[in-house]
């Protein structure tokens, strides 16, 4: 394995050989200083390496005008760009240039690192590829392939169970959005495509800042699509990285979100999936709610099979565990479960198993807030009654409950609530 | 600052860059101090950017936080805000203390 490692910050350099390395022990890696010597002349070796590392800001040169000049040349290896964090629009520019791969400069780990350069180095036609990446190819080739009027699918950033997500763009003005295309093996569930679709009429319906905006979705071929806003803040699991965050800070995620329930609930539409992985930051801070893949509207008839339970176990109401009809305070219990773990750091319920984690949510009263956290006993409660009848009833009576109790500590509403995005 | 901020843990397989690392860090302080006496803000915005890039990706979050002040008061050019958060980033390089796990 040959690598050319372009990067003007000698630690960086260091640290991305050394990443290498405890891979690859016997890679041969050459590490160039963009500060001492000029872009490539047409007689280096590029094709002699495996995959270049490339990153975007080189000193006294633009990585991706070095990009556009690599690329061109016939012996040009696969290309690994690293960008900045919350600047998308610079790996939509590379991806667009010819990259092979972006990665998050700030965001890179040696995992992260050599994933990527697995699957840039990766054969598809050998047979000893991992599963994990054999999907990732497939994923890979399906972005490629699909088609969508006004808009590029630049690059597989994600998968889930229902769909895989890609980097995309405008093509007239390179705004990053996102791409999610529905799995095949859903597809073929009509119940799961109609899922998925309603995501969209959903979502458009509602039109709020605290929602993800939808930009389109259709078919191409067989192959169901959405368009959606992209979040340059990544989601509040990577926010809390398995930890707490400040009580202040929670409870400002915590409000926003209030927001976006309320907001939703009252275009009659419940979430139902609430998770750290489906609120989303943008890069001003504000949050948005994303994946109504199970969302349902309040009045529509209940598509939901006998005994079908939905949702992700961890953040699930009592009612939702078994299966009952639902009104808006599942959601609130959900941001309930989610606030305990924004304060404390931990889930309010673990199990071996997804149905002992559900079971607690049925039987077990939620574990006491730390000392220190004393403060928010009372709001906590109320938010995870087991008996709905003593919750919470919606969105605006916790906003009222924290406008009396914590005044002090939050901000004026960034939005007026009655301001719509058009 | 807290004490927990200057508590920073290292993989055991980087033990022998953090001296380079850490050299370079303390070189970057006085490069910023030469830049904000010249009121050099382009250099002071890119120093800043390259401590936001190179802190998290060792470990060492608060430099990276303070890279991003630093990158935002040269982009507004206030002198007396770099100067304090340089003085800080000194004082940091001075306190910090590294384990290896």
């Amino acid at each position: 394995m040959r690598i050319l490692l372009i990067d003007d910050d000698e630690d960086l350099r260091n640290l991305l050989s050394r990443y290498i390395r405890s891979q690859w022990s016997d890679a041969e890696i050459e590490a160039y200083d963009p500060l001492e010597r000029d872009l490539p002349e047409a007689t280096f070796a590029l094709g002699s390496y495996d995959v270049v590392v490339l990153d975007y800001m080189l000193g006294r040169g633009d990585g991706l005008e070095w990009l556009k000049v690599l690329k061109q040349r016939t012996d040009c290896p696969k290309i690994l760009f690293l960008t900045g964090a919350g600047n998308e629009i610079i790996a939509v520019r590379a991806m667009k240039a010819g990259a092979d791969d972006y990665q998050r400069k700030q965001e890179l780990t040696r995992e992260k690192l050599i994933a990527s350069i697995r699957e840039l180095t990766a054969n598809p036609v050998e047979r000893t590829v991992s599963p994990d990446l054999a999907a990732r190819l497939e994923g890979h080739n399906l972005g490629a392939k699909v088609r969508i009027p006004g808009i590029k699918v630049l690059h597989l950033i994600g998968e889930g169970g229902t769909a895989r997500v890609y980097l995309a763009s405008r093509e007239n003005d390179d705004e990053p959005l996102v791409v999610k295309i529905l799995r095949q093996e859903i597809v073929l569930n009509q119940k799961a495509l109609e899922r998925f679709m309603e995501e969209y009429s959903l979502v458009e319906r509602i039109q709020s800042r605290h929602v993800a905006r939808i930009y389109g979705h259709g078919n191409y071929q067989s192959h169901a699509y959405l368009v959606m806003e992209f979040f340059e803040g990544g989601d509040l699991n990577k926010r809390l990285g398995g930890k707490a965050v400040a009580p202040s800070e929670a409870l400002k995620f915590f409000r926003e979100l209030m927001f976006a329930l309320g907001d939703i609930h009252e275009k009659g539409i419940l979430h139902r999936d609430l998770k750290p992985q489906n609120l989303m930051f943008r890069q001003d801070g504000s949050l948005a709610i994303v994946d109504f893949g199970i969302a349902k509207n309040i009045a529509a008839a209940d598509r939901t099979g006998a005994g079908e339970v939905l949702g992700t176990p961890r953040y699930m109401s009592p009612e939702q565990v078994q299966g009952r009809a639902l009104d808006l305070r599942t959601d609130i219990y959900s941001a309930g479960v989610l606030l305990y773990q924004m304060l404390t750091g931990r889930h309010m319920f673990d199990g071996e198993t997804a149905m002992e984690v559900a079971m607690h949510h049925l039987n077990t009263e939620p574990p006491p807030l730390p000392a220190g956290l004393a403060d928010y006993e009372r709001l906590m409660e109320k938010l995870v009654e087991k008996d709905r009848e003593a919750r919470f009833r919606n969105a605006d009576e916790v906003i009222g409950f924290l406008s009396r109790k914590f005044e002090q500590d939050l901000p004026a509403r960034p939005f007026d609530k009655t301001q719509k995005l058009n | 600052m807290n004490e927990s901020d200057y508590k920073v843990t290292v993989a055991k397989d980087l033990a022998d860059l953090i001296p380079v690392f850490m050299r370079n860090r303390r070189k970057e302080v006085e490069t910023l101090r030469v830049a904000l006496a010249a009121a050099d803000f382009e250099q002071l915005r890119q120093l800043g950017h390259r401590m936001k890039g190179v802190g998290n990706s060792y470990g060492f979050a608060h430099v990276s936080t303070l890279g991003k002040y630093i990158e935002d008061g040269a982009r507004s050019g206030d002198r007396a805000s770099l100067q304090a958060w340089i003085a800080e980033y000194d004082e940091y390089l001075a306190k910090v203390q590294i384990a290896y796990e």
